[in-house]
C-alpha cells in the first residue's frame, strides 16, 4: 500500500479568484467573567476560535476551570457531549497580552467595573488597548447595555468600527443580540455584527443608541417594582416570583431573575441609568443594596434573594427566611 | 462517461468519480472540518495514490472547487478538463412526498429540495450546498439529487400514519417518510441478482446496520414499511440514537431532568443508543471487546440491540405474509458476525436457519449465510451508496 502524501491545498484552487475568508474565524473578548464566558462559550460552539484577555493567570484559570464546569453541567444534563466539549475547549485560548488580538476579527469588551465613572473610563482604556493590536478592519465592540458606545468610542482613531452589542445571557435559550450603532459607526459595521449575530445562531435586534437598550431598562423596572411591592408587604417574595412566572408565563419571577443576572450587576444598571435619565424609578432598592454590601450577589455567590446550592439549583428558602432564622 | 457523486454533511463532502461504463470508483475521497480549524481533504486514486491536502476551506463551495481542482491536477486526478464530468449526483437527505424518484435537479426541484428543509434541518441545507456550488462552478453540467426518502414513498399510508390528529399530517407534514432508501434498495437488488431471484416476486427484510440503522420491508419491489419515521431517530438502536421511545418516558425525563428541547435533542440522538446503554462507547467492536471481557452492561446492551431487529423482522414479516431473503448490510450488518447471529439465531418458526460455518468470520463479502434447507435465504450484502446515486444519475440524465 503507497504511503499518504500530505501537501498545501492552496494550489488546487480552480481560479485565482480571490477566496471568500471567513468574516469572522477569531473572536477576542476583553473580561473573563460570567458575562464573558456565556459569550466565549456561545461562539466557541460555533465552530469560531476565541481569544480572551483577563488581568492575571489566575483568572485566565478561574475562567477556564469555569467554563469546563459549565460544560459539564450541560453533559450531565444531557445538553452536549464529551467530544463536544474538547473541541469547544480547543477552540478557547486565554491571554494577558492584548497582542494576542491581532487576528481577531471583532473584539468584544465584557468587563465589569464598580462604579459608573471608573467603569466608563476603564473601558475607553481598553477600547484605545485593543485599537492599537489590531487589523484596521477588525471591529471593536462593548457588551455594556447601560454606556453609550459614542462616548466610549470617542477617543479612538477609527470609531466607525465601534459598535455595540449586547448578547443576552441570561436565559439559557436566550436568543437575541441587540445591536447599537454609534454616532460614527457605519452602515457595514452594522450589517457585518448583523451576520455574526445570525452566525452564532442568534437574532439581531437593532436599538438607537440609549442607556439600557431594551432588556436591562425594561428588567430594572421590574425588578425595582417588585422590591417596592415585597418592603409594602403587599406579597412574600415566593409568591411575587410565583405570580409572574405563572399569572403571566415568565420564564423565572423578578427576584429569581435577579439572582441569575448579579444583583451587583442590577445595581450597576440601575445607577448609571438613573445618572443617566435622573428618574427615581431607576433608583435601586435599599432592599437589593443591601445584599449586595452582604456580599450576596445572586445565583454566583449561592447567596442572593434567594439560596442556592453548589450547583446553582435554588433552595427553597429566600434571604429573608434565612435571616429570621439565624 | 465519469460522474461525480457528492454527500454534502454540515462541514463534510464525500465525494467519488465513478467510470460508468465499469461502474468503477476512480477517485474517491473526504473534504472535511469545513469552516473550522484544521480543515482537509483526502482524496485516493484507484491506482493506490493517496494525498492528504492540508489548509483553509472555509465553504462548501472552496471545498468542491478544492474536490474539482485535485480530479483535475496531474499528480492525482484523473480529468483533463471539467468537460469530462457529464453529471453531479447529490445524495439529498430529505424529498419529503414529492421525490418519489431521484430527479433532474432543475429550478423547481431544487425549491422543492429548500421547502423540504424544515423536515431535514440538519441535513437538506448541506446537501442545498453542494448543489449551489457544482451550479456555480460548473453550470453547463446537470444535476441530479438522490433521495434517501424516496425508496420508501410506496409504502402504503397505514404504515406511514403516526397515530396522532391527521390535522398534523395535513399541517406539517408529520409521518413516517424513512431514511438509508439507496442503500435498502441496491442491497435488495444486487441480492436478487445473486440469487437469480426477481425482485418483483420476492419479500425481502433489508437490515441495514451501520452507526444509523434501519430495517426495511420490500414486497414484490416496492418498500411497504421501514424503521425509521419522521426522522431517523425512530427504530432500532443505533450507535448514539435511542430508536423507539415511548414519548410519555421522554416527556418524564424531560420534566425530571428539567431540560429543555434543545437538551432533550441530544439526549435522544447523541447520548443514547448503544453509547447510552453500554456506557463506553457507541463503537460495536468496543463493546463486544468488553462483552468478551465480562462487562455485564455491555453484554446487555448487545442483547438489547439484536432483539430490537428482531422484533422488526417479526413485524415485518408479518406484514408481508412471509419471507424469502433476509439482508445484512452497513457497516456492522457486514462485518459483525455475533450481531448476525444474535439477530438470526432462534428464528426457525419463521424459516430462518443461519448456517454458522459460513457466518462466523464472516466480512464484507457478498455470501449466503443460511443452512441449505433454510426456506428463508440469509444473506450479507455490502452497500454501495455511491453507487447507486451514480447508477441513477446516469439513468436520469439518460431520459432527458
Amino acid at each position: 500500500m503507497s504511503e499518504i502524501k500530505i501537501e498545501p491545498i492552496e494550489k488546487y484552487g480552480l481560479s485565482e479568484k480571490a477566496k471568500p475568508k471567513s468574516q469572522f474565524a477569531t473572536i477576542g473578548i476583553v473580561g473573563c467573567g460570567n458575562t464573558g464566558q456565556s459569550i466565549a462559550l456561545m461562539v466557541a460552539s460555533k465552530g469560531i476560535e476565541v481569544v480572551f484577555l483577563e488581568l492575571d493567570q489566575n483568572k485566565i484559570d478561574q475562567a477556564f476551570q469555569e467554563i469546563t464546569e459549565e460544560l459539564d453541567n450541560r453533559i450531565n444534563h444531557w445538553g452536549m457531549t464529551e467530544g463536544d466539549k474538547r473541541s469547544i475547549l480547543s477552540r478557547i485560548k486565554g491571554t494577558l497580552d492584548y497582542a494576542d488580538f491581532k487576528n481577531c476579527d471583532l473584539v468584544i469588551e465584557s468587563i465589569l467595573s464598580r462604579t459608573r465613572e471608573a467603569s466608563r473610563d476603564i473601558r475607553k482604556e481598553v477600547f484605545k488597548n485593543i485599537e492599537k493590536h489590531v487589523s484596521e478592519h477588525a471591529i471593536i465592540a462593548t457588551n455594556s447595555t447601560t454606556l453609550v458606545i459614542t462616548e466610549l468610542a470617542s477617543e479612538l482613531k477609527n470609531k466607525d468600527r465601534c459598535i455595540s452589542l449586547h448578547v443576552s445571557t441570561t436565559a439559557p435559550m436566550a436568543s437575541t443580540i441587540e445591536i447599537v450603532k454609534g454616532l460614527h459607526t457605519t452602515n457595514e459595521v452594522c450589517e457585518d455584527v448583523r451576520k455574526f449575530a445570525k452566525l452564532i445562531g442568534k437574532t439581531p435586534i437593532h436599538v438607537q443608541e440609549s442607556p439600557g437598550l431594551i432588556t436591562a431598562r425594561l428588567f430594572v423596572s421590574l425588578i425595582s417594582e417588585a422590591c417596592d411591592v415585597l418592603m409594602e408587604r403587599v406579597a412574600d417574595m415566593e409568591s411575587i416570583d410565583f405570580s409572574m412566572k405563572n399569572g403571566l408565563g415568565l420564564p423565572l419571577g423578578p427576584f429569581e431573575m435577579a439572582d441569575k443576572i448579579g444583583l451587583d450587576r442590577v445595581i450597576r444598571w440601575m445607577d448609571n441609568l438613573y445618572e443617566e435619565f435622573g428618574d427615581q424609578k431607576y433608583k435601586s432598592p435599599p432592599f437589593l443594596k443591601r445584599l449586595v454590601r452582604a456580599g450576596y450577589l445572586g445565583r454566583k455567590t449561592h447567596k442572593g434573594s434567594y439560596e442556592y446550592d453548589e450547583h446553582g439549583k435554588k433552595l427553597n428558602t429566600t434571604i429573608l427566611d434565612a435571616n429570621i432564622h439565624n | 462517461m465519469k460522474v461525480l457523486v457528492l454527500n454534502c454533511g454540515s462541514s463534510s463532502i464525500k465525494f467519488q468519480l465513478l467510470e460508468m461504463t465499469t461502474e468503477e470508483a476512480i477517485v474517491k475521497g473526504i473534504v472535511e472540518k469545513i469552516g473550522l480549524k484544521g480543515s482537509f481533504l483526502k482524496s485516493e486514486r484507484n491506482d493506490g495514490d493517496k494525498v492528504k491536502l492540508e489548509g483553509e476551506i472555509l465553504d462548501h463551495q472552496t471545498g468542491i472547487e478544492y474536490i474539482l481542482g485535485v480530479l483535475l491536477s496531474e499528480e492525482h486526478g484523473a480529468i483533463k478538463t471539467l468537460d469530462e464530468i457529464k453529471a453531479v449526483g447529490h445524495r439529498v437527505a430529505h424529498g419529503g412526498e414529492h421525490f418519489k424518484d431521484s430527479a433532474l435537479l432543475t429550478k423547481e426541484a431544487i425549491a422543492k429540495i429548500e421547502e423540504c428543509a424544515e423536515l431535514a434541518p440538519l441535513h437538506n441545507p448541506a446537501n442545498l450546498k453542494g448543489i449551489y456550488a457544482i451550479e456555480s462552478l460548473i453550470p453547463q453540467v446537470k444535476q441530479v439529487g438522490v433521495f434517501d426518502t424516496s425508496f420508501h414513498q410506496t409504502m402504503p399510508e397505514y404504515a406511514y400514519m403516526y397515530g396522532i390528529p391527521q390535522a398534523l399530517y395535513e399541517k406539517y407534514g408529520i409521518r413516517r417518510y424513512g431514511f438509508h432508501g439507496t442503500s435498502h434498495r441496491f442491497v435488495a437488488e444486487q441480492t436478487c441478482e445473486m440469487l437469480n431471484i426477481k425482485m418483483e416476486e420476492s419479500k425481502i427484510i433489508t437490515c441495514h446496520l451501520g452507526n444509523g440503522a434501519s430495517v426495511a420491508a420490500i414486497n414484490n419491489g416496492e418498500s411497504v414499511d421501514t424503521s425509521m419515521g419522521f426522522t431517523p431517530l425512530e427504530g432500532l438502536i443505533m450507535g448514539t440514537r435511542s430508536g423507539d421511545l415511548d414519548v410519555g418516558a421522554f416527556m418524564f425525563i424531560m420534566e425530571k431532568e428539567e431540560i429543555g428541547l434543545r437538551s432533550g435533542n441530544t439526549l435522544v440522538n447523541k447520548h443514547s443508543g448503544m453509547v447510552g446503554l453500554s456506557g463506553i462507547s457507541s463503537d460495536m467492536r468496543t463493546i463486544e471487546e468488553a462483552a468478551e471481557a465480562g462487562d455485564k452492561r455491555c453484554i446487555n446492551a448487545l442483547k438489547t440491540y439484536d432483539y430490537r431487529v428482531k422484533k422488526y423482522i417479526g413485524s415485518y414479516t408479518a406484514a408481508m405474509n412471509g419471507l424469502d431473503v433476509l439482508i445484512f448490510t452497513g457497516g456492522i450488518g457486514e462485518n459483525a458476525d455475533t450481531t448476525r447471529r444474535g439477530v438470526a439465531s432462534d428464528l426457525e418458526y419463521l424459516g430462518i436457519k443461519l448456517d454458522h460455518s459460513k457466518n462466523d468470520g464472516l466480512r464484507g463479502k457478498p455470501t449466503v449465510i443460511s443452512t441449505d434447507d433454510s426456506r428463508v435465504k440469509v444473506v450479507v450484502m455490502p452497500t454501495n451508496e455511491e453507487l447507486v446515486i451514480a447508477k441513477d444519475t446516469t439513468r436520469i440524465i439518460g431520459e432527458q
